[in-house]
């Protein structure tokens, strides 16, 4: 939180810089690609701190044209969203974009706030992303040709910013993990056992306090031996943290509820392939889920409840007015939350979008299928003022499809992380043979590959010029 | 229900083959009750994926005996006095999905049998386990049919079967055995214990295809009455009559370039099999001029669909870079359980996804699997006549939101998923 204040507070700071700057800077007419429309009236803005540092200059981008899905509100068919040093200026169909904004011209397609990774690996370096990320590597432009603008990194959300190490960090300390083992029968007692002690010094602490006003000599309870799990368990039951546990069975879910109501814990689950069954307890828990809609798991026969997976688990947790968040299926090759190229598609981070649509398969409608890689996954990481809507003053993270972001044949054509274009289809090239403009029946690219011994080879070269 | 390798004029002699034939024949191949009813089922869209790729929408599909009796517009089909009529106006009906490389419609992990490298005359036969929970997800994929497979483990590893996801016993479910010859051309018998190469592999596959072939040859002189000795009956080598008269596929494990075109020349043009390229990922598809060639060959992509290509660095759609290449005849596949059986559908998604196009994804799904098996008149299309397989999708059958609301195997449902919850 303290680092996450501090870098609140930078912004800010130079945000309140750059208002005032660039006032005098737009009244003059600038050369830019859209030198046919006047600049738009500079919001007001405070008085300016005295400083002397460098000012940096304002940084406008602009996506028109599109079909603006803001996910939180409604859709804006053709509005103009207009950013300004990263944020989310102004939405609107009469928007006047700044001459020297950047822009891109999303007419005919479609325009999501950029997908959130619940979890990911391979993106980010681990749990501190900004000292290890490589913003040039392979993975990450992957990652964002599926659309996806923020990932959690260890317990870190950080954007995927490529080629840019600035403003990665979203938020640090996502979660405490709070789990013991299905197999250890004494693992829930040890928990508790922690919980109960450190609730005890809680209420010891808010004795001492009151008997502090008549009492100076009164002694502050003991709070040395308040660390690592400990430490954890105090955030927990003072309400600065969310757990986040694995559980899948009905039985375990229903363990964790029991947790969660007697010490007025938050909980996330992840994996919850059989909440389902235990739908409304959980919700009275006051938990959210992180699941597959897809994931697979047979009935067992042996149990005298409901067993097993099912794929309107997410359309049922939703229901129960649970938030939910999706992430894929994985393979042989790797978790859902990896990135895989070997070959068994769609079935990992690459395909984030076609997971949800899976939920939509479960009963869940289209548009809360969306919410569950958009806000309601930004929400369950409590990144949901900067990330998972378009709204204004929200993170300028979009992706611009060909279509419906549920599709089977939906392809980004830009992705934007932190009002900079961080993909391009056709500039990127990974992708850009496939329906490049649309087109279901483009040529497909060369092989550089001698088809056949004798063939290409022995083909003499054309000659230049005369028939 | 009638398996095509029943024809009591095969050949004589072969008396291991004989007892499981007459076995079959003798099987009472009972139709369910329910389906010597007539049915109707008015939906929003057939695709017939007949001759002429007609789609008709606002359609009646009638079924009588476990047959499709007639396809038509609701307008023009005569429904009879007091058949029910199941109502389905805004859903999809489209042919049962035709897997061709399975695994798992036997036991569930039914996949390799590492004992001898070569053992063609192991039959998957002998494994079928109807009833499991796979066949109820197939079905929820809208799967109705299946050529059931060995692994991929050895280099030829048995004798496939083709079986319906419906109800009742192994010889109710069983259309077509021997339905192909599982072979498996590098990748997974690369791991068997004395670790064989590619080389060794393909010196072993033609040594053995040649031995059988010298086996059938010595049968054709002794039966035309060229010799008078009868040749010795090989319970290895039987089997392969049927497959060098194209009376069953061989399903080719294949994958890179090298190894697509080996088994082309080898197994194809030297011996003349009917050959279904399985897998055939990697950068498989650079033999696609082959393949034309080859005329009737067929190539199913999967369960790999997309191949990264360094050199381009693009990344490529399997099925849609064999597409492109000009192959006729393109189907997918699972090779579940690596993927589940019932997202055989997403398989084609991720084909289109790719670079693919739905149409031909969907053919992909239902007729060319039909063809490789021989079994086209059967499955694979809608059409008077054929055997009433079909499912009833909430809309196009690729796309993953879509339900599978119904599936519907020789005129009978066996998923209706209008009510109670659903696993898929």
């Amino acid at each position: 939180m303290m680092a996450m204040g501090m870098v609140r507070l930078r912004m800010l700071f130079v945000g309140l810089l750059i208002g005032v700057m660039a006032a005098p800077a737009l009244a003059q007419p600038r050369r830019g690609r859209r030198g046919e429309q006047p600049p738009p009236t500079p919001p007001s803005a405070p008085a300016p701190p005295a400083e002397e540092e460098e000012i940096e200059e304002e940084r406008w981008f602009a996506v028109t044209g599109g079909i603006v899905h803001t996910v939180s509100g409604p859709v804006l068919d053709g509005a103009t969203i207009l950013c300004r040093n990263g944020r989310v200026f102004a939405i609107g169909n009469n928007l006047q974009v700044p001459e020297d904004a950047e822009s891109v011209d999303a007419t005919g397609l479609h325009v999501y706030p950029g997908l959130v990774a619940v979890r990911s690996s391979g993106i980010h370096s681990g749990s501190s992303p900004e000292d290890g990320t490589d913003v040039y590597s392979f993975n990450m432009s992957l990652a964002l040709a599926a659309g996806i603008t923020t990932a959690v990194s260890g317990d870190v959300a950080a954007k995927l910013t490529y080629g840019t190490l600035d403003d990665m960090i979203v938020r640090r300390n996502l979660f405490e993990s709070l789990s013991w083992s299905s197999r250890d029968p004494g693992g829930k007692r040890r928990v508790r056992e922690g919980l109960d002690r450190v609730r005890q010094y809680l209420r010891d602490v808010a004795a001492w306090e009151e008997d502090k006003r008549r009492n100076p000599d009164a002694k502050e309870p003991d709070n040395k031996w308040i660390r690592g799990q400990y430490e954890s368990y105090l955030k927990l039951l003072k309400g600065d943290a969310v757990a986040v546990i694995d559980a899948n069975n009905a039985h375990e879910l229903l363990q964790y509820c029991e947790l969660a109501d007697t010490y007025g814990i938050r909980m996330v689950v992840r994996g919850a392939y059989e909440a389902w069954a235990v739908a409304p307890r959980m919700s009275r828990a006051g938990m959210a889920a992180i699941i597959t809609p897809r994931q697979r798991v047979d009935e067992d026969p042996q149990f005298n409840r409901p067993t097993g997976s099912t794929i309107e688990n997410a359309r049922i947790l939703h229901d129960h007015g649970m938030r939910v968040a999706v992430t894929p299926v994985g393979s042989l090759f790797g978790p859902g939350y990896s990135i895989s190229l070997g070959g068994l598609a769609g079935r990992d981070l690459l395909h984030l979008a076609l997971e949800a649509a899976f939920a939509v398969r479960g009963g869940l409608s289209n548009d809360d299928a969306v919410r569950t890689v958009t806000i309601d996954a930004a929400r369950i990481l409590g990144i949901d003022d900067r990330v998972g809507s378009i709204e204004i003053g929200k993170d300028a993270d979009f992706v611009i499809t060909d279509g419906d972001l549920l599709h089977y044949m939906t392809l980004a054509r830009w992705t934007v992380v932190n009002g900079r274009v961080a993909y391009d289809k056709e500039k990127e090239g990974i992708y850009s043979h496939i329906r490049p403009d649309g087109d279901v029946n483009a040529p497909p690219p060369d092989d550089y590959w001698p088809r056949r011994l004798g063939e290409d080879w022995h083909k003499p070269a054309p000659s230049s010029g005369q028939p | 229900m009638q398996s095509q390798s029943c024809h009591p004029s095969a050949h004589p002699g072969s008396a291991a083959r004989w007892c499981i034939l007459s076995l079959l024949a003798a099987m009472p191949f009972a139709i369910p009750a329910q389906a010597q009813e007539i049915s109707a089922y008015r939906v929003g869209k057939v695709i017939t994926m007949d001759d002429r790729d007609s789609v008709i929408n606002s359609a009646v599909v009638l079924v009588k005996d476990g047959k499709i009796q007639q396809v038509g517009k609701a307008s023009q089909v005569n429904v009879p006095d007091g058949v029910q009529v199941i109502e389905m106006p805004q859903c999809w009906l489209v042919p049962g999905f035709v897997e061709l490389h399975c695994h798992e419609a036997g036991a569930s992990t039914d996949l390799h049998d590492y004992v001898y490298l070569t053992n063609p005359d192991l039959r998957t036969l002998e494994s079928v386990n109807p009833g499991t929970e796979n066949f109820k997800l197939a079905r929820a994929g809208g799967v109705t049919t299946a050529l059931l497979i060995s692994g991929s483990g050895t280099n030829m590893s048995g004798l496939g079967t083709a079986v319906k996801f419906g109800d009742g016993l192994v010889e109710d479910l069983v259309v077509k055995f021997p339905a192909s010859i599982k072979i498996a051309q590098a990748g997974n018998p690369e791991r068997y214990w004395f670790r064989v190469g590619r080389s060794f592999m393909n010196y072993n596959l033609r040594q053995t295809l040649q031995e059988a072939k010298d086996y059938d040859q010595a049968w054709d002189d002794f039966e035309a009455g060229k010799t008078e000795e009868q040749p010795l009956f090989s319970p290895t080598f039987d089997a392969f009559r049927d497959l060098f008269s194209g009376k069953f596929i061989a399903s080719m494990h294949t994958q890179q370039y090298q190894v697509v075109m080996m088994t082309l020349m080898l197994v194809h043009k030297q011996f003349g099999i009917k050959t279904v390229l399985d897998h055939s990922t990697f950068d498989g598809y650079k033999t696609a001029p082959l393949v034309i060639e080859g005329q009737d060959v067929i190539t199913i992509n999967g369960p790999r669909q997309l191949y990264f290509d360094g050199t381009q660095r693009k990344i490529f759609g399997n099925a849609a870079r064999w597409w492109q290449g000009g192959i006729p005849k393109l189907g997918i596949n699972t090779d579940s359980p690596v993927i589940p059986q019932e997202e055989l559908s997403y398989q084609a998604a991720m084909a289109c996804y790719y670079g693919w196009t739905t149409y031909e994804a969907i053919r992909g799904l239902t007729r060319i699997g039909a063809e490789a098996l021989q079994l086209e008149d059967r499955v694979g299309s809608l059409k008077p006549g054929m055997d009433a397989d079909f499912a009833i999708w909430s809309g196009d059958p690729i796309d993953p939101r879509s339900v599978c609301w119904m599936t519907v195997i020789d005129g009978k449902i066996v998923r209706d998923a209008r009510e109670g919850m659903r696993r898929f």
